[in-house]
């Protein structure tokens, strides 16, 4: 006995229409939904565009109309001449691209080590690893500052980029396990026969097939950088040293309530994040299991 | 590939570790190099930048450092950091509400000494509140280096276009309140007032003068506080008028409205007719082109009262190098020092000698009406020198915005504010 | 290929060190940094915070042994009691629908047509966005005045809240602000979506069951672990990520309606120079996550123990 469907209550429609055209409407549907989904998620960059658009000076506009004062490309100029935006941009591509190099090779290094290694060793590690997982940086940066200024490390790029040691976020280390994993173990020890130490299969077998994880590592991990705030807020000192994150907290301080030059400054700061993220999305497109190979290991 | 990535990845590490080595110009072996932290906007920066240029042109011994920290918090927060990394600027400038915590552990060497035996600098050039703002225990810290008090700057166009007179240098309360109504208007009907009267920030600090020029009084006693006395009659009747004039007149931006755009940003758009601020603004103010302005000074209540504004040059006690730090802090006080922060319209001197010169009367540079900031010396008050006063402040700041933009009642925000700062009094460190 | 290994063993105990144990010493050497990284960063703070709870520290001299003191002196403010209130609730609230919102993203974007990885990118957009953008963005959408969700909403004849600026909604706003937040949590869900066999799904359209009955009795139970585990990491996440937005977004006001305990903990320590009361105040908020950590901790071990070790 077919019960009537509370999700949708098309019971009737159903019945009456012929699989394929109902097949037909309800991926419509689908896409009508998915579609005002994605359209929700996305409005605030536009919202944010916009509005860094506006003229300065004048106050927003009150109604929905766009651009009732006309569009401000200058903003993006003056941001650029009121606070120190490129120097703070420069400063941020190097800690990122410092912490991203370094992680990637503590990452796979840790992860090729999980998944070489015998079971009790290997549940150790990985253990640690999804511990570290739950405690969030947020809960150590006080001790942490104290740590490190006794090490008379504040106010040095090395107190932000130190946990790129453990591979930034132990995520990454993991990522590289399961993907590592993935690899057949006979590959490994044909390997090993033929008198390859272990940096060379790391270097020439491991890494290799793991490709993708690379890219997506490299792209979290210098999205973190470069997103990081609470770390340079608390360890550097100097403006000249100031990344861009902290930069955009100092426009906010001189100016509050400017809304077009902050959301400027924002949009440049998201810009190359947001770059970053469509070039992964592209790359991984084009690997259709990347998804499944990840979660492999919980499969039963 | 994977060479090339691990020699930039090593070589980067290394490079980060090293990085806070100066990279630029290193001081020669009798050249000394200190620390000065401010807190300024773009135009304080520059004003101080030009008495840091002087003062290395006259003594080239001496190489200064100027860092400023936008911002008064992060600007707290970063000294604090500094502080606790064992690397303190040599010299900083501070409020003296804000240097009990430091002063409570010794963190400040004292001028004192260095003053007494000063070739260029005496005790009675300078204006004797200012100095006793900075007095701990019969001992003075740090050396005042301007001082100040809250006034109305108004928007001269917006009063003309109303046809309004002018704020006379004895205008009253009531006065006030009627010029402010006037001022607040509607233009287009739409229920959104475009042009606000009054514009202030709901602090302890803007409502003190009020409540001391009505007779009232912020603590029991002012050397040895133990409460707030916001809640006797005289205080609170003050409060009451401070607090309705965006409750009940309107006149001041509400919450929302606030928090939409500041007041400070309205003013500068010519959208707001009078703002009450510090001398902090002029530098900022005399770039205004689009609107002519002036300063009044606040209204008169029963008694002449007023809130000293100032701020120090201070030494820290852990500096390396207090002779070079003493040497800066001697030259920013002497007249040619003063002179070029007075220049730029950011401060009123602490020095007696320069009141009457020109470079702070100076009748083409705005604000015209300069003078009150001197009238008003006799009638300046501090608040009490306690260690947690800066808690005192922000429990009771807390309270009293919610009162100010309706969220609470008056009473309830004084039992509140009264009750948080309860055991900050007994605190003493 | 047992016989090689067996081989392998016999060769081996003719070598003066043992290649496996070399192999061994080898492995954790490469994950030395990993380990290092870990007990500098991570565990020696904690065990720092630890102690400081007990001293009475403001940087500027050394630290001195205080006992319990801290304890009883935070506890006595009232502040701190609303700062934890707060946090709950702003936990409480916030990560519960952060999953069900991934859920139903999840659910809606899990089956592989042409254009769902679109839709999945953008859904993913807002966790990919700096935490000080977030913020920032989020002050702009709800400008009371300007902002343009209040606009949208007046053009639709909805009544407009004043979102941060009023005591009673600024919370509600933050929390609105967080749960937002779903794309990772969707990632997670789809792939474990993915690990339910289509069979079981085939044997129930077989039977006759309908969508409702199919999520309620197949997907939803095999989602539980998954769910748990979201849940748990999304409160831990939400308490510690907020400080970021309370800092940029109200500072802890209105009055203290948006104080949160990380707040509050930025402030005794960077501020008033207390840490040994900040690092109480820290010991408070890990005393409530240890628990949920440790629940996670065992949760994982008891569903894929076997397997992901």
């Amino acid at each position: 006995m077919r019960q009537p469907s509370a999700l949708f209550g098309f019971t009737t429609l159903r019945r009456l229409a012929s699989p394929p055209r109902r097949k037909q409407f309800e991926r419509l549907l689908w896409h009508c939904l998915a579609l005002s989904v994605a359209v929700l998620f996305a409005a605030p960059l536009v919202w944010l565009i916009i509005a860094s658009l506006q003229p300065i000076g004048w106050p927003p506009p009150r109604t929905l109309v766009w651009f009732p004062h006309g569009v401000a490309w200058s903003n993006y100029v003056e941001i650029f001449r009121v606070a120190p935006l490129g120097l703070q941009i420069g400063n941020s591509l190097f800690v990122s691209a410092a912490g991203m190099l370094i992680t990637l090779l503590t990452a796979s290094w840790a992860g090729f080590a999980m998944s070489q290694l015998p079971p009790p060793s290997r549940g150790w590690l990985v253990g640690l690893a999804l511990l570290l997982l739950l405690i969030p940086s947020g809960a150590v940066w006080m001790p942490r500052y104290v740590l490190f200024s006794s090490m008379g490390l504040i106010d040095t790029y090395a107190a932000l980029v130190a946990p790129a040691l453990f591979g930034t976020r132990s995520l990454l280390a993991l990522m590289y396990y399961w993907s590592f994993r993935r690899v057949s173990p006979e590959l490994y020890e044909s390997a090993s026969l033929d008198g390859a130490g272990l940096w060379t299969v790391w270097r020439r077998i491991a890494l290799p097939l793991a490709r993708p994880t690379t890219l997506a590592v490299a792209v979290l991990a210098f999205s973190h950088y470069w997103s990081d705030f609470v770390d340079p807020l608390l360890f550097l000192k100097s403006t000249q040293r100031f990344t861009i994150a902290v930069g955009l907290r100092m426009l906010q301080q001189m100016d509050a309530t400017n809304w077009p030059l902050l959301m400027a400054a924002v949009t440049v700061m998201i810009a190359p994040v947001l770059a970053l993220y469509l070039l992964l999305q592209v790359v991984l497109n084009k690997d259709m299991n990347f998804l499944r190979r990840v979660i492999h290991p919980f499969n039963k | 590939m994977i060479r090339v990535a691990v020699m930039l990845g090593v070589i980067l590490l290394l490079s980060s570790a090293c990085m806070p080595l100066e990279l630029s110009f290193t001081p020669s072996s009798e050249q000394v190099s200190i620390v000065f932290l401010i807190s300024g906007d773009p135009a304080d920066e520059e004003a101080y930048r030009a008495l840091v240029e002087q003062f290395m042109a006259e003594v080239p011994a001496v190489r200064v450092e100027l860092l400023n920290i936008p911002g008064q918090g992060d600007f707290r927060r970063r000294l604090t950091a500094d502080f606790a990394a064992g690397t303190p600027p040599d010299v900083f400038l501070i409020n003296y509400r804000r240097y009990g915590p430091l002063i409570a552990r010794n963190a400040i060497a004292p001028i004192d000494g260095y003053l007494a035996q000063s070739a260029v600098l005496r005790r009675e050039d300078f204006y004797p509140q200012a100095l006793e703002a900075f007095t701990w225990r019969g001992e003075l810290m740090c050396m005042p280096q301007n001082m100040s008090s809250p006034v109305i700057y108004y928007n001269k166009d917006l009063f003309d276009a109303a046809g309004l007179p002018y704020p006379a240098n004895d205008w009253r309360w009531e006065d006030f309140v009627t010029t402010a109504q006037a001022l607040t208007r509607d233009w287009d009907g739409d229920g959104t007032i475009d042009q606000y009267g009054f514009g202030v920030e709901a602090t302890l600090v803007r409502a003190a003068p009020f409540i001391w020029m009505n007779g009232g009084e912020i603590v029991d006693d002012p050397t040895m506080p133990t409460t707030l006395t916001l809640s006797a009659p005289a205080s609170r009747e003050a409060l009451a008028w401070f607090v309705d004039l965006q409750n009940s007149h309107r006149v001041v931006p509400n919450a929302v409205a606030e928090a939409a755009e500041s007041s400070l940003s309205r003013f500068l758009n010519g959208r707001l007719a009078m703002l009450m601020e510090s001398r902090r603004v002029v530098p900022e103010f005399r770039r205004i082109e689009a609107f002519d302005w002036d300063v009044a000074p606040l209204p008169l209540g029963k008694v002449p009262a007023s809130i000293l504004h100032s701020d120090a040059f201070c030494i820290a006690a852990a500096s390396l190098h207090r002779e070079a730090a003493w040497q800066f802090v001697e030259f920013a006080n002497t007249r040619a020092g003063q002179s070029i922060l007075a220049r730029s319209g950011r401060t009123i001197p602490s020095r007696i000698d320069l009141a009457a010169d020109p470079t702070v009367l100076d009748p083409q540079a705005k604000p015209h009406n300069t003078r009150i900031f001197l009238d008003a010396v006799p009638t300046l008050r501090t608040f009490p020198a306690l260690a947690t006063w800066a808690d005192i402040e922000s429990a009771v700041d807390a309270e009293l915005k919610q009162a100010f933009y309706g969220q609470i009642s008056l009473d309830d925000a004084i039992a509140a504010a009264t009750a948080r700062s309860a055991d900050f009094f007994s605190q003493r460190e | 290929m047992t016989a090689l290994k067996r081989s392998g063993v016999t060769s081996a105990s003719s070598h003066l060190v043992d290649p496996r144990f070399l192999r061994h010493v080898q492995l954790w050497l490469m994950a030395a940094p990993f380990l290092f990284g870990a007990l500098l960063l991570v565990v020696l703070p904690a065990a720092l915070s630890f102690a400081l709870a007990f001293m009475r520290y403001d940087v500027l001299a050394p630290p001195t042994w205080r006992g319990v003191e801290n304890f009883v002196v935070i506890f006595r403010r009232d502040v701190f009691w609303i700062a934890l209130r707060n946090t709950l609730v702003f936990a409480f609230s916030a990560a519960p629908l952060q999953v069900f919102g991934a859920l139903l993203v999840a659910l809606l974007l899990h089956p592989e047509r042409r254009g769902v990885r679109l839709y999945r990118a953008v859904v993913y957009l807002t966790n990919i966005l700096p935490d000080v953008a977030y913020a920032l963005i989020w002050l702009w959408l709800l400008n009371p005045l300007y902002g343009p969700i209040n606009l949208t909403l007046s053009w639709l004849g909805l009544p407009t809240p004043a979102w941060l600026v009023d005591s009673r909604t600024a919370l509600a706003s933050l929390v609105i602000v967080a749960a937002v937040r779903v794309g990772e949590g969707m990632l997670l869900l789809i792939a474990a979506r993915r690990t339910v066999p289509d069979s079981y799904y085939d044997a129930a359209r077989i039977d006759g069951a309908d969508r409702l009955r199919i999520f309620w009795h197949i997907t939803l139970p095999l989602l539980v672990p998954w769910l748990l585990l979201l849940l748990i990491r999304d409160l831990v996440m939400a308490i510690h990520s907020s400080l970021t937005p309370v800092l940029l977004m109200t500072g802890g006001g209105p009055g203290y309606a948006t104080t949160l305990l990380p707040f509050l903990i930025y402030e005794e320590a960077f501020t008033h120079l207390r840490l040994g009361e900040a690092a109480a105040m820290m010991g408070v908020i890990f005393a409530l996550i240890g628990p949920l950590i440790g629940l996670a901790g065992w949760l994982t071990h008891r569903w894929w123990g076997d397997h992901a070790g």
